[in-house]
């Protein structure tokens, strides 16, 4: 450590330093002086330079909401921080400070070039959220270990790189390593790599490139494969009917049931269990598909409908423009010819003239923004009696196989109940051959125990059953009044903007012919 | 000959048993209707002509209209199959005698049959062998209408020497191809032979034709050029209302006026097409022939292809003389007598009182076609195959019961040798590579290619009236030409000429059409977009504006519009060149750049730079029906404390849809504003380099006007030897020159000047001008020999010391006018315009140019000169007439 302005007293970063730079770094001759009559905004800044400004501490950057270059070179920075703020950062330039780890870095995602030259740094990571990078600057620093090579492998747009001036520079296999790992690598330590070295060090390094290469599709298959899985679940669960594709809704009758699965051990009740769980899962896959199917026709139901009102909007806005452009063809005749008349009487007559016709312009906008309106007013209202009546229909259906499946449990229970009133005879008798677990035969001490017990597993089923019909309804049914309500605020926000632009626009017109008739008032 | 003799004679008994038969019975005939009454005078001269003519073979022969009789034929030449028969040969005319007897018995009524004229060397042959079925080795000759076009195209039309009848000679297609003349009949064979080769399932027929068809008489047909292609409308297929399409607002019009409406507009309409009707029919009339007193007895020949074999789904026929194709049931075509292939001869039993409406192609049906030999196959086309096959059993028996013997005999080859067309002839086409047919209305020249100089192939003049006095365009075609000018389009009545261009013109013109060749003029040219690097597709023009569109730019540019104002009339001697207009308006629009947000893309800019002000309108966002505008006023003012005001808000004024905070900023407005002066000043120079250019082409388009040079392919190896040894030729003049003539002027034409003046020069006697001085026959003496030599030295040093004068004075006459121009470009450096920049620039470099060359000159002037003088001198101490002077001298 013998940096040579150690003695002298490190700047914190604040208001003065950023808008004197920025003063400085803006633009020139005439239009500077526009800028300083006006000021600049920090968050109109593109680019900034802070070097040899003895900074420790990186602060106060999050005015610079759109800032895409940034140097703060030969400072005394020791951490990276304070940069989050800046996500439309491109360039970014920390060399020669005393940095020592890399991180702060994870909201930076455009970032395309990162310089961390001359630095402390022993180790590279943190770089995860820099999909973009392209050139990266590491010489000079304390890296030491070949394995931070295979770390940059995740950066498909990588092609310049500079580790010189590191330990693992010295190494002899330094350059083959790096070719063979990073094949996409255009530039290693300010030179082109050649081809002849490339395929060099892809021979050399061929097995270890193959088990990591093996090693890499294998995470990638399971990680496409998990996102199958789970953009397969979202799909299921937009038609409501997830996991009802087996025997899940039927399983978790089952987790907590404690009672159910000891009197499973009774003899015939694993036979009746089987058939029962056949049965179950039967209507479960009927409510799938049905669910998947009504799913699809929603959804068409759906796409048509924007479609429809899309044409609708497309047309009337069209019509808006060709009343528009015609009108600005007048406009500017009329302008015209006032700014030329001189004679007051004729001035005025055309002035009137002339905001007749913006008056009969913004009526006629309006009346085709109000018959929009209405158009599609009816026809929300058509497909909001459609959509409710499809989910309705749904609803019903689901309900009764539902239904059904409730049947089947109190037959079950039914079956289940005799079966252990048997058996609870039978023990009583002394004539039961098996034998049963402790914890079941202890359920086998009078016939209200054993009833009690039936019975709660019996509840606990039909509860399930419940939960997920209720699951199933109120999420159908909100879905449906949020796609109503959307439609309908869609609707007004639409019908508030271009009321709103039309004011606009006439406002604007209208002024422009104000302002003329005060000009020549004043002439 | 004997049996030639003896058959000769049988026939002839025949035809007078026959002529007296019919005089008996008088005329019961089975003819056109409309030409009965006409018929039996016809008849009767027909048969005596044929009577006389058979009566003595050998000498006759009647005169034929045609231009190669038979002694420019050399028949000696010819095969020998030409000129005699084979004993198959024999044979089949046996047959074809004794068929023909028992045709006129049978039928007395009808007039003889076409069987076996006779052929180039007078001997004659069955019409069935002159047909030599040969596929062309032309890829282009595979299809009818090519194959047709070809034949009408090689050989040119002579009429039958007697329109009434089938004439006496029929030559081999050999000889016709050799002598690219012939009549329908020889036409008809050649393109049978063709069409045979070909695959078709074709055949000569002897008919009965209109008069317009057998004399080749276009004049009252259209033009198959001018009939303008009716654009297929399509019919825009209704998609069904979808499910929530809007309803549609309520109509508050009244229906009754609607339909009051409607209905007087059908009135008008109505009477419009009535006009129009009439106007056609009054037309029509004009139009309609002189009726042809010889109605239904010109006799024609011209081809039948039936349907089934090359994918022909209908059977048609072709007219050889003019290659249409026309249906069977043509008005032109009055009669079938017979027809033949190559493999047997048909003869027409059905009436044709209904023109050949009403005929049927079947030739397996022996009651409507009866057939001359037996053993060659023809498939009946009939379904009810049995039942004619028993009628035909009957038929044999009754009508042809002596062909029973000859149901094994086949019909001998051909006797013509192989047809071939070298590719000289293919290419020339039409007999001597020129043809010119005259349409209703119009004019068609046709041209072989590489005839004309300037690649002209093919000319269609259209005529406002029938008789061809006022013409109303020009179309012409041409090929090869080396500036890809494809068709030239000239308008007479509204004086617009336009030019359509190949892809490969080298300033990449697609079309071409103007008034005046005069630039600033009204004038129209279109590109092709994707050979130019800037995608220009169209350029307009007007005196006043030029109007051009773009496809593909990068920067989404796609129209421009410039004004321009009238021309300042400049004194100035600087720029003494090029006075452009100036440039009142520039109109800019660009497509939608998707990158952008709309309301930074703009779409349209309008550059007023006479009025300093410059409009933007931005694109429409998708959901917006209003745009944002801009408008800079450019007006660089000082204000009353004589500081350069740099912006003030009223500088811009702006509608945004949706305002934003940074662009109210005076810093954004001054930066756009910048930047728009700066694109302001591209597009001026765009403006002015497309004028440039528009020069240019101008410029380009007539040298190649004028040298019309053609391309030759590399492949063509005739022309294109030609051409190498034309330029090998061309490359070393001096060197020993080849024994043909000598090649005309090479290419360098001024070093060949050049050339030509020395070699003038060289025998110029130098001293003739002072030998002229001398008083004439006397003999000179010393004194005046020596002076004739000084004063001839003299003057060469005077000549040589003027010429280095002269180029000195040039020399400094040039610096001197750089550095003025230097010094008024050093002045008004800051005031001036891209383009007097442009302009100064390719002055000085030119001068610099030219300031070299001369001082070249200079030095190599004075390098010479002293030689040059010397060698005069040595010269005129050799001269013969000084010599014995200068000896004594000496």
């Amino acid at each position: 450590m013998n940096w040579l302005y150690d003695s002298v007293e490190p700047r914190v970063m604040d208001e003065d330093l950023l808008k004197l730079a920025v003063g400085e770094q803006g633009p020139r001759d005439e239009a500077g002086q526009l800028a300083r009559q006006e000021g600049i905004l920090f968050k109109d800044v593109l680019s900034l330079r802070l070097d040899f400004q003895n900074i420790l501490r990186i602060d106060s950057l999050w005015q610079f909401e759109n800032l895409r270059k940034l140097q703060l070179d030969n400072n005394i920075i020791e951490k990276i921080e304070g940069l989050e703020r800046l996500v439309h950062l491109v360039w970014l330039d920390l060399s020669f400070n005393n940095i020592e780890a890399i991180e702060g870095l994870d909201t930076l995602v455009n970032l395309e070039d990162l310089s961390l030259f001359n630095n402390r740094i022993s180790k590279i990571d943190s770089l995860d959220a820099l999909v973009k990078l392209q050139v990266l600057s590491l010489g000079n620093n304390e890296i030491s270990h070949m394995m931070n090579i295979i770390y940059l492998r995740r950066f498909k747009d990588l092609r310049t790189l500079s580790l010189s001036g590191n330990p693992i520079a010295e190494e002899e296999d330094y350059k083959m390593f790096i070719c063979a790992y990073l094949p996409d690598l255009v530039y290693l330590d300010f030179r082109r790599i050649d081809d002849h070295m490339k395929e060099l060090a892809e021979i050399k390094h061929q097995y270890g490139i193959d088990e990591l290469k093996q090693r890499e599709n294998l995470s990638q298959a399971q990680l496409d494969d998990e996102r199958a899985q789970r953009e397969e679940l979202e799909e299921h669960k937009a038609a409501f009917v997830e996991r009802l594709n087996g025997s899940f809704l039927f399983d978790s009758m089952y987790a907590e049931d404690v009672e159910g699965n000891k009197l499973a051990h009774l003899p015939g009740v694993s036979e009746l269990l089987q058939a029962y769980k056949d049965k179950f899962v039967i209507i479960c896959l009927n409510i799938f598909e049905y669910g998947l199917k009504q799913q699809e026709m929603r959804k068409v139901e759906l796409d048509t409908f924007n479609e429809c009102v899309q044409e609708a909007i497309q047309e009337n806005r069209e019509q808006g423009k060709r009343r528009i452009a015609k009108f600005e063809e007048a406009h500017l005749l009329s302008l015209n010819a006032i700014r030329d008349e001189s004679e007051v009487t004729n001035l005025e007559m055309k002035v009137a003239e002339h905001s007749k016709d913006i008056t009969e312009l913004f009526d006629m906008l309006m009346t085709l923004e109000m018959q929009l309106v209405e158009q599609l007013e009816e026809t929300i209202n058509t497909f909001e009696r459609n959509i409710m009546d499809l989910v309705a229909l749904f609803i019903e259906n689901v309900q009764s196989l539902m239904a059904q499946c409730r049947d089947l449990e109190n037959h079950h229970h039914e079956k289940l109940l005799e079966i252990s009133i048997n058996t609870l005879e039978k023990i009583l008798k002394g004539e039961l051959d098996e034998d049963l677990p402790y914890d079941v035969r202890a359920l086998f001490v009078d016939k209200d125990t054993i009833v009690n017990a039936v019975g709660t597993s019996h509840d606990l089923h039909l509860l399930k059953i419940d939960n997920r019909e209720d699951e199933l309804v109120t999420r159908t049914n909100s879905w449906c009044s949020h796609l109503v309500d959307a439609i309908h605020k869609d609707e007004i926000m639409r019908n508030r903007r271009r009321v709103k632009e039309i004011h606009q626009y006439v406002d604007h017109v209208q002024n422009e012919l104000d302002n003329l008739e005060c000009s020549e008032i004043i002439d | 000959m004997e049996v030639l003799k003896e058959k000769v004679e049988e026939e002839e008994e025949a035809e007078r048993e026959e002529a007296a038969v019919r005089a008996e019975r008088g005329e019961k005939v089975v003819r056109p209707m409309e030409v009965r009454r006409e018929e039996a005078p016809m008849t009767q001269e027909m048969l005596r002509d044929l009577e006389r003519k058979l009566s003595d073979t050998e000498m006759a022969i009647p005169e034929k209209l045609s231009t190669f009789t038979k002694d420019t034929i050399a028949i000696s030449k010819l095969p020998l199959s030409y000129q005699s028969n084979t004993l198959k040969e024999e044979h089949l005319l046996q047959v074809a005698d004794s068929f023909s007897r028992q045709y006129s018995h049978l039928c007395p009524d009808r007039v003889p049959l076409f069987l076996h004229p006779l052929n180039e060397c007078e001997v004659p042959k069955f019409v069935s062998t002159t047909i030599r079925p040969t596929l062309m080795p032309y890829p282009e000759l595979y299809n009818w209408d090519s194959c047709a076009q070809f034949v009408s195209d090689f050989l040119s039309m002579v009429p039958l020497p007697d329109p009434l009848k089938p004439p006496s000679h029929l030559y081999s297609p050999t000889t016709v191809l050799k002598y690219q003349e012939g009549n329908c009949f020889d036409f008809s064979t050649l393109l049978c032979s063709m069409l045979l080769g070909a695959g078709y399932d074709a055949y000569c027929v002897n008919g009965y034709g209109s008069q317009d068809m057998c004399q080749m008489d276009l004049t009252r047909d259209v033009c198959p050029l001018t009939v303008k292609h009716q654009e297929v409308v399509q019919e825009e297929e209704k998609v069904p209302p979808k499910k929530y399409a809007i309803k549609p607002p309520r109509d508050l019009t009244s229906r009754f006026q609607q339909e009051q409406e409607t209905k007087k507009q059908e009135e008008i309409k109505a009477e419009e097409e009535r006009r129009l009707r009439e106007e056609e029919e009054r037309l029509l009339d004009v139009e309609k022939a002189k009726t042809d007193p010889l109605h239904g007895l010109r006799v024609h020949s011209w081809v039948l292809v039936l349907s089934g074999k090359r994918e022909v789904p209908e059977s048609f026929f072709i007219d050889p003389f003019t290659a249409h194709s026309y249906s069977t049931q043509d008005d032109h075509f009055l009669g079938i007598e017979s027809l033949w292939n190559h493999k047997n001869y048909w003869v027409n039993m059905q009436d044709c009182w209904n023109c050949c409406k009403d005929l049927v192609f079947d030739l397996g049906d022996p009651v409507r076609w009866e057939y001359l030999l037996l053993g060659t196959e023809k498939s009946h086309l009939s379904l009810t195959e049995e039942e004619e096959d028993g009628l035909n059993d009957d038929d044999d028996v009754e009508n042809l019961g002596k062909e029973d013997e000859d149901k094994s005999f086949d019909m001998p080859p051909s006797w013509v040798e192989q047809i071939e067309i070298s590719p000289e002839a293919f290419e020339t086409r039409c007999p001597n590579g020129k043809k010119v047919i005259q349409y209703k209305r119009a004019k068609l020249e046709k041209w072989a290619p590489y005839l004309n100089s300037n690649g002209l192939v093919c000319r269609l003049t259209t005529y406002e009236d029938l008789e061809c006095t006022k013409t109303l365009e020009i179309k012409e075609w041409f090929q090869n030409r080396e500036d890809m000018l494809e068709l030239k389009h000239i308008d007479k009545s509204t004086g617009l000429n336009v030019d359509y261009f190949k892809p490969g013109h080298p300033q990449a013109l697609r079309v071409h059409s103007y008034k005046s060749m005069q630039p600033e003029t009204d004038r129209i040219m279109e590109f092709y977009d994707r050979a130019r690097v800037d995608g220009l597709v169209k350029r307009e023009e007007t005196s006043k504006t030029m109007t051009e569109y773009y496809r593909g730019r990068s920067d989404f540019l796609f129209y421009r519009h410039v004004s321009f104002g009238d021309r300042v009339k400049k004194l100035s001697l600087n720029s003494a060149e090029s006075n452009p207009r100036p440039i009142v308006k520039i109109t800019e629009r660009f497509a939608r750049n998707p990158e952008q947000p709309a309301d930074e893309d703009v779409a349209e800019r309008v550059f007023l730079i006479s009025e300093e002000r410059i409009q933007l309108r931005y694109h429409c966002r998708d959901d917006h029906i209003t745009a944002s505008k801009r408008e800079f006023l450019r007006r660089s003012e000082a204000d009353n404390k004589g500081n350069k005001i740099v912006m003030t808000p009223d500088m811009c004024i702006s509608f945004e849809v949706e305002p934003m905070e940074h662009t109210k900023k005076l810093l954004y407005q001054y930066e756009a504003m910048m930047k728009l002066k700066n694109e302001e000043k591209l597009s001026r120079h765009q403006a002015w380099e497309s004028e440039l250019e528009v020069l240019e082409i101008l410029k380009l388009r007539e040298e190649e006007e004028e040298e019309h040079r053609l391309t030759i392919s590399i492949y063509d190896t005739k022309r294109n030897e030609k051409s190498k040894e034309y330029r090998e030729a061309m490359g070393s003049p001096q060197a020993d020159p080849p024994p043909p003539p000598p090649p005309p002027p090479p290419p360098p034409r001024r070093v060949m000047h050049e050339e030509h003046l020395r070699q003038v020069e060289a025998p110029l006697d130098y001293l003739a001008p002072f030998l002229a001085q001398l008083p004439p026959s006397e003999k000179m003496t010393r004194w005046q020999a020596m002076r004739v030599k000084d004063e001839c030295l003299s003057d060469i040093k005077q000549r040589l010391i003027d010429k280095a004068n002269l180029i000195q004075a040039r020399f400094e006459k040039e610096t001197q006018e750089l550095q003025k121009k230097q010094q008024w470009y050093q002045e008004n450096q800051v005031t001036l315009t891209v383009e007097d920049e442009d302009l100064y620039l390719s002055y000085c470099s030119q001068a610099m140019f030219r300031i070299r060359i001369l001082e070249q000159r200079l030095n190599r002037h004075k390098e010479l000169a002293p030689l040059k003088y010397l060698a005069l001198e040595e010269k005129l101490y050799k001269d013969p007439r000084l010599v014995e002077f200068m000896k004594v001298f000496v």
